[in-house]
């Protein structure tokens, strides 16, 4: 659906987005993470076409952003940072007026705002001016424009940012419902969002891609273990010595004895599940499971890591004098007057 | 285009901005009217439309200001241009608004020949071509505004910069005459008009070369100029002033003369700087 190929933006001498390559496919919903100043925003916009890239290709269903630029943005319902709303306009007209920049048919102009507002819940304030709506509203209407023309691909830049929490679980289930029918990527810096909404998990740190991946997939990348937790009745050196008896554990640890029972946790192989062996051989050694359980790696672990590894190198990078090879000849060269407003304009 | 044009056009009177503009634009003009040619009995609309030019310093950068400087503000123009209509038809969509706002005004004198003639003849010919010289002269200014607009992301200096270019551009027939400049001082002109067109298309291209071509095909042609003929460079000098004096080919048609060359000229400034405007908004896509 969406290729793209070496991007490189470069603001001055600061290097935005740094050859990022990725391959997006229909009907998943994919989540680009990082931290601020990632390179999240840059890279959503050069997508969108608000912002050419100094280097590398993008292709949105088959056409290039930069030769087809129509037809690619046609295929393309955006929701920037901040969404792009006219205060001074009705929620209807607002549709109306992003339905008619998107090329709908008139004919189909009134059925397709009804259809978003409804799936937005907008219809209880159609007549009412943007200017006095709340933030969540705000937000709807703009990701109901976003979905004027029927675009197959929506990009949302940070969707739930400054919403309460009630309203960030009304949006991500919207999100959630549009993944049935669109391909969309959104961005964040908050993890558990992308946990629960997306399906790919693009992790970006220093303008590169660091990782992909199902959430779970990159949880265990984490490590080449995941940790048991269990709480049995019984002797201590009893119980230890059961534990240790399972073939694959190891590391087993006590962690507390009281009132005779006693916790410890123990490490297993990636991808295994050693819950029923362990419980099977504590019963045997006539120790009662009380408490077992796996403690899953979260993707905050894998993010902070991911992140961590990859700063140093990147600044290293930044630091070097001579401008990497992809660079066109002369782009590399500052341009002084510019270069204040455009470390502005860089996230 | 379309969509835009009606947006923009709409949004002039949501608000009061449209009324009070066209209100103001109607006054001065009615005024003018009613003097001159209601009590003093002058038979033809130029000589009216001519007292209003300086009505244009003030409007136009009123009228224009907004146009995509608040939509740089408001970051509306993400929705614009990450939008499937091409950058020329949203500029020409913002332009032909605030154009119409001004045409709406230009229609209403359109009616002053009307109520003139229940008074005695008058020259529809000579008044109606001076209507349209002055509707073709707003044009040029809605559009050296729009650009400027374009340039700024605040609409109050967008507005500033459009009034002080108009203002140069209303006193040019009296700095014009202020300058007696010998050949030297036109040639250290032109050398830096060389130098600053060099360095904007090296900047443009991002190639020093090209930069350097030009300015040293520059600096040739106007130093064997300089040597072989140095009347010309003064006079050249003369007329790059002369161009840049927008309000003055509109007296051609206070005295009664149908001015090809004016309308042409005026027609040329409108599209030069409509296509700034959108190599304005290009240019900020790549930086």
């Amino acid at each position: 659906m969406i290729e793209v190929q070496h991007l490189t933006k470069r603001y001055g001498s600061h290097l935005a987005v740094d050859d990022l390559s990725f391959f997006v496919q229909k009907g998943v919903i994919y989540g680009l993470l990082g931290p601020n100043g990632a390179g999240k925003s840059t890279t959503m916009n050069i997508l969108t076409g608000y912002i050419s890239a100094t280097g590398g290709t993008v292709t949105i269903d088959g056409h290039d952003v930069l030769e087809e630029p129509g037809e690619a943005r046609a295929c393309i319902g955006y929701l920037p940072e901040q969404p792009p709303l006219y205060p001074d306009m009705t929620v209807e007209e607002y549709l109306r007026f992003a339905a008619e920049l998107k090329g709908v048919r008139r004919a189909e102009r009134t059925s397709q705002v009804e259809k978003a507002m409804a799936r937005t819940g907008l219809e209880s304030v159609g007549r009412r001016l943007i200017r006095n709506l709340s933030k969540g509203y705000k937000q709807r209407v703009g990701l109901a424009g976003a979905l004027m023309g029927s675009p197959k691909v929506i990009i949302l830049d940070e969707p739930t940012v400054g919403l309460d929490p009630a309203q960030m679980i009304e949006i991500r289930a919207l999100i959630r419902d549009l993944g049935r029918t669109h391909t969309v990527i959104l961005s964040s810096h908050i993890l558990s969002e992308v946990q629960a909404v997306c399906d790919q998990v693009l992790i970006i740190a220093h303008g590169r891609l660091v990782a992909m991946g199902t959430p779970n997939e990159l949880a265990g990348r984490l490590e080449g273990h995941q940790t048991l937790t269990a709480t049995a009745r019984g002797e201590a050196a009893c119980v230890l010595a059961a534990a240790a008896g399972v073939e694959g554990l190891t590391d087993v640890t006590l962690t507390g004895e009281k009132d005779g029972e006693v916790s410890f946790t123990a490490n297993a192989p990636a991808g295994s599940d050693l819950r029923g062996a362990l419980s099977a051989a504590l019963a045997a050694a006539g120790c009662p499971v009380l408490a077992l359980g796996t403690a899953a790696v979260s993707l905050e672990d894998v993010f902070l890591q991911l992140v961590e590894e990859s700063a140093p190198e990147a600044a290293a990078k930044q630091a070097a004098p001579e401008p990497p090879a992809e660079a066109p000849e002369d782009s590399a060269r500052p341009e002084p007057e510019d270069r204040s407003s455009e470390e502005e304009n860089a996230e | 285009m379309i969509a835009i044009y009606k947006r923009d056009l709409k949004g002039f009177f949501t608000g009061m901005m449209g009324y009070v503009l066209l209100a103001f634009f109607l006054a001065v003009g009615g005024l003018y009217f009613t003097v001159m040619n209601l009590m003093s009995g002058y038979p033809d609309l130029s000589y009216t439309l001519y007292n209003n030019l300086f009505v244009l310093l003030v409007l136009v950068p009123l009228l224009t200001m907004r146009s995509f400087a608040e939509e740089r503000r408001a970051r509306t123009d993400q929705l614009l241009l990450t939008s499937p209509v091409p950058l020329w038809r949203i500029v020409l969509g913002k332009y032909l608004a605030v154009l119409s706002v001004f045409g709406m005004a230009v229609l209403v004198f359109a009616l002053y020949p009307l109520i003139m003639s229940r008074g005695g003849a008058v020259s529809y010919r000579q008044s109606y071509a001076a209507l349209l010289a002055f509707f073709l002269l707003g044009a040029a200014c809605i559009a050296i505004g729009v650009f400027l607009s374009s340039l700024n992301e605040n609409q109050i200096v967008a507005a500033a910069c459009s009034f002080f270019v108009l203002l140069l551009a209303y006193l040019m027939p009296s700095i014009q005459t202020l300058f007696t400049v010998g050949s030297a001082l036109a040639m250290g002109v032109f050398l830096v008009l060389a130098v600053l067109g060099a360095a904007y298309a090296g900047w443009h291209s991002r190639s020093w070369g090209l930069g350097l071509g030009v300015f040293t095909v520059c600096c040739a042609a106007i130093l064997v100029l300089f040597w072989l003929r140095s009347a010309a460079l003064t006079s050249a000098f003369s007329s790059l002033l002369g161009a840049l004096c927008l309000f003055s080919p509109f007296e051609k048609f206070v005295s009664g003369l149908f001015s090809l060359s004016a309308v042409v000229y005026y027609l040329s400034v409108t599209a030069l700087f409509l296509f700034f405007t959108c190599q304005t908004l290009e240019k900020r896509r790549w930086n």
